[in-house]
């Protein structure tokens, strides 16, 4: 039986913040998640790193743990951290006297909100709309939620923490009032096993309260919707967002080259409510024209939803309402030791509610080895010799992504792997600047399973394309490499699309649509993956 | 002005044969094309019919056109048309020298690239599975650095598939491209158009597989229309050679496409290249002109009749917004559903055809465009390719075979 001395349920960002937390401290820890990393809220949002200033009214203590835990990401996770900094814009219809409590909630919290004038903003941000009344500069950035988590895992690795993907916990197991581990049910082979343990950390993010539940203990957790869009073309240089209390689809996040807007809110039946609808982008580009008036000229990527774990001590505060603060919850009160639930909370603070938690876990198992996470950078710089080394073979402005993306170790590994074989420099995605051997090297990962968990370790098939070209590459790449997962060929080329349509098929029209045209002809009309076949010679 | 009996806009699969049909009529042909078309895309094959609307193939084309949906555009071309278009097309490729197989009888089933079989019906010689049936040896030959092209998946699934169970190896040819640049179909091509890059081909081939056996290569044959590649590789190598379907660019298509501006010079037919045709003029019904717009100034340019075969989509035949559809040129009506949920599965491969796919401009049974309230909108616009509605090409395996018979059939009607 596979033992851990702390569970952690749960890949998002609290998990992953938590796993590297414990393990710096010497912890054995093993994560595990139902999915794949960031499949819930913390890879479904906007991406950013937010300054405070959206809390500043409202919150003033979730805008000053934003504007702490902003500066120390900037730190430790740079290769994750766009420092792209934020404008908050008010418009005529946008109440003045807000204006003036934000600027004052601003100064209390300790946010640098730098007014200057609309002409210089209009200079440094030409599209944005020219009804602007006031503007701030704020220090908001753009993040990348899944490079964030794959970073603070491979941090955990190098100090013997553990993952588990594709594996849900279905029974939290307990004896005298104390837990003694988790059933867990593999997603892919129902294969079902239980795993020893002494602690549990429920950081399920919205499934908190499903986990809580399966131990006879209520968490309150109502899943909200928020659903986003992405653009293909980055609209502005900064974060933009609208000087006004918190609202539907007002903050544009610049990331690459593309932007993201967002987000709505709604309640969710279920954490797994997460496909968007065309109503719910439609309003969005409404709101949003008024911050960019041609809007709608801009092309599209696809939409998508997550769900807000909006926690509330009281079920009934919904939505908006409900705290964005986080709370942890030592289930010893409710009669069952070695388990505490973190619910709430936000990415920016993620590894703030991660020290939180690994504190708790500590003082329960007495290591008083205090947190490091804010210090230790997650992934170490690569060196210049190894980066001259890696520009030999990668496309010109390829290497800094890719020594972003990666990290040091992993970099090394993928420059070697290029060195020795000249093919494994290919091009899998031209979108991204993907080479071969990085994707060799994403789908070796023992968290791998299918091209979309690839996919989100490389963002292979994220770009203008949406996969028609490199998804055939890569499975081309697993399949000779023999780590296609025992799945047949046609089945991953059918997974990938699949989940690329999701976010496509609310916004169905215009260039969206054309691209579709052309991946449906290739892989239903030319490659015939759907199956049609020939059942007379049978 | 510039006047012609017949104006085609649009330079893929449909305009291309509705210029050759009308110029074969006796009519001065202008062909106004924006780009390329998609034959360059989709390929070469003539995808007559494979399934029905339940995704069951039928047996052969000719026994699905019986079946096809009141709305569909065979059934608007008539099942006599569909037949003497094929008949066109088939003379069409003998006379130029590149001949083409099939008919309406039979279903071909031809092999792709993901190591699927997909139904079709008119295949150029290269495509022609018949050598399969001579041998048991079958090497997947790939090229180094063809980045869309993987050797081993087409033989690990094919061998699974009815008729093709049968020995597999694999060959890989090196054109020796310097490394790390991107190689494409339409790379290879132009190496085997050269007697040196095919020489060299042929040694790296000899020395690799045994005579005797079927050769499944990526098509990459050349890029001309005539099969003087595929004769001489075969002749020196010993061994049957068969071009896979495989993603694009697509040399199949390009070898058919050259063959029709080909002929359509010979013919007398003008092309105008990069004109976008912009506007209609229109007066009682008939059009009197349609006006290009380039980066200099607008020309127009009269005709008895105009066949619009300018695309769907993907071409630009048709504009979508959201929950709407819009034919920019003439503004004929569009049916589409209102709501955009209703314009797609939520599946993006099943067993059902996708509503988006069928948006299109209904015609009457001389391909003429309706009005909303069923009348005809023009009387002399004739509606070819993929913007006529009813059918979902990629679902039914009807890509170019649409453009073949309404191509044909909107220029036997001008």
């Amino acid at each position: 039986m596979e033992k851990a001395s702390v569970v952690v349920i749960g890949g998002g960002a609290t998990g992953v913040g938590i796993l590297r937390d414990l393990a710096m401290r010497g912890v054995d820890v093993l994560l595990l998640e139902q999915r794949d990393l960031v499949n819930g809220s913390s890879s479904r949002y906007h991406g950013l790193l937010h300054s405070g200033g959206r809390y500043a009214v409202k919150d003033a203590a979730a805008g000053k743990e934003c504007i702490e835990e902003n500066t120390i990401l900037r730190k430790i996770g740079k290769h994750c951290v766009e420092a792209t900094e934020g404008f908050f814009i008010r418009l005529p219809e946008d109440d003045k006297a807000f204006e003036e409590k934000w600027v004052e909630g601003c100064r209390k919290v300790g946010i640098p909100a730098i007014p200057i004038s609309p002409e210089e903003a209009w200079r440094l941000e030409p599209n944005l709309t020219r009804r602007i009344q006031s503007v701030y500069r704020v220090p908001d950035a753009a993040i990348d939620g899944f490079r964030m988590a794959w970073q603070n895992v491979a941090s955990a690795r190098r100090y013997g923490g553990r993952v588990r993907t594709y594996s849900e916990v279905v029974a939290i197991e307990q004896s005298n009032q104390q837990i003694t581990g988790v059933k867990i049910k593999s997603f892919l082979t129902g294969a079902v096993e239980t795993i020893a343990c002494d602690f549990i950390v429920n950081a399920a993010g919205s499934w908190a309260g499903k986990i809580a539940g399966l131990a006879g203990i209520q968490v309150h957790v109502q899943p909200d919707r928020g659903t986003l869009l992405a653009f293909n073309h980055r609209l502005s240089s900064r974060v933009i967002n609208r000087l006004r209390p918190a609202s539907d689809g007002d903050i544009f996040v610049p990331h690459g080259s593309i932007t993201i807007l967002g987000t709505t809110s709604s309640p969710a039946e279920s954490p797994e409510d997460n496909l968007p609808s065309t109503q719910e982008v439609l309003a969005m580009m409404k709101i949003g024209e008024a911050t960019f008036e041609n809007l709608g000229q801009y092309r599209l990527l696809r939409a998508f939803t997550g769900t807000r774990p909006l926690y509330s001590a009281d079920p009934s505060a919904k939505g908006r309402g409900a705290s964005r603060n986080f709370v942890i919850l030592d289930h010893a009160k409710d009669n069952l030791t070695g388990f505490a639930s973190i619910v709430g909370g936000k990415f920016t603070t993620y590894r703030l509610m991660a020290e939180k938690m690994s504190d708790l876990v500590c003082r329960y198992l007495k290591i008083t080895t205090p947190c490091r996470t804010a210090e230790e950078p997650l992934v170490e710089d690569a060196s210049p010799q190894l980066l001259a080394k890696a520009r030999q073979y990668f496309p010109a402005y390829g290497t800094e992504l890719a020594a972003s993306r990666l990290g040091a170790e992993r970099l090394e590994k993928v420059v070697n792997s290029m060195e020795q074989d000249p093919e494994k420099r290919q091009l899998v995605c031209e979108c991204e600047n993907v080479t071969l051997a990085e994707i060799e090297t994403a789908a070796k990962d023992s968290t791998s399973y299918c091209l979309s968990d690839v996919r989100r370790k490389t963002r292979m098939g994220m770009g203008t394309c949406q996969g028609a070209f490199c998804i055939f590459r890569s499975v081309g790449a697993v399949d000779s490499q023999n780590l296609a997962w025992g799945q047949s060929t046609n089945d991953l080329l059918k997974e990938f699309l699949q989940g690329r349509w999701n976010g496509i098929r609310p916004i169905l029209w215009g260039s969206v649509l054309r691209e579709m045209e052309l991946t449906r002809g290739i892989y239903e009309g030319m490659l015939n993956i759907n199956g049609v076949i020939d059942n007379e010679t049978k | 002005m510039r006047q012609s009996d017949v104006i085609v806009i649009g330079g893929g699969f449909a305009g291309l044969t509705a210029a050759a049909v009308a110029a074969k009529r006796g009519k001065t042909v202008t062909v106004l094309s924006k780009g390329v078309g998609t034959l360059t895309i989709s390929g070469g094959t003539i995808d007559l019919l494979g399934c029905g609307s339940d995704g069951r193939p039928f047996a052969s084309p000719a026994a699905g056109l019986a079946l096809v949906d009141p709305d569909h555009p065979y059934s608007k071309i008539g099942k006599e048309a569909v037949q003497a278009a094929v008949d066109f097309f088939l003379d069409l490729c003998e006379t130029a020298g590149f001949p083409y197989r099939g008919n309406l009888q039979e279903m071909k089933w031809i092999p792709t690239a993901a190591g699927t079989i997909k139904p079709t019906c008119l295949v150029p010689k290269t495509m022609d599975t018949a050598p399969l049936a001579e041998t048991d040896m079958v090497y997947a030959v790939g090229f180094h650095c063809l980045k869309d092209y993987y050797p081993h998946i087409v033989a690990k699934n094919l061998q699974k598939l009815p008729g093709y169970d049968k020995t597999y190896h694999i060959a890989m040819v090196d054109p020796r491209f310097t490394a790390g640049r991107d190689v494409s179909a339409l790379d290879i091509a132009r190496w085997l158009d050269t007697e040196s890059g095919r020489q060299d081909c042929i040694e790296q081939l000899r020395n690799t597989v045994k005579p005797g056996a079927v050769l499944l290569l990526p098509p990459v044959l050349g890029t001309r229309p005539d099969y003087q590649v595929l004769q001489e590789l075969e002749q020196a190598v010993r061994c049957r050679i068969i071009e896979t379907v495989a993603l694009p660019p697509a040399m199949t298509g390009f070898r058919l496409r050259n063959l029709l501006l080909d002929h359509l010079k010979s013919a007398g037919v003008r092309i105008v290249e990069q004109a976008f045709v912009a506007k209609a003029i229109v007066e009682n019904g008939r059009c009197l002109a349609v006006v290009t717009q380039n980066s200099d100034r607008e020309r127009s340019y009269s005709a008895q009749a105009f066949i619009l075969a300018n695309g769907g989509f993907y071409g630009g035949g048709l504009l979508a917004e959201p929950g709407k559809a819009v034919e920019p040129i003439f503004h004929l009506p569009v049916k589409a559903p209102a709501s955009q949920t209703q314009w797609s599965n939520p599946r993006l491969f099943s067993r059902e055809q996708q509503p988006f796919a069928k948006i299109g401009i209904a015609v009457d049974s001389t391909l003429r465009p309706l009005a909303e309230n069923g009348s005809l909108a023009l009387e002399n616009v004739y509606i070819a390719g993929r913007s006529l509605a009813g059918y979902d090409f990629c679902f039914e395996k009807s890509g170019n075979g649409v453009a073949l018979a309404s191509g044909y059939q909107a220029a036997m009607m001008v």
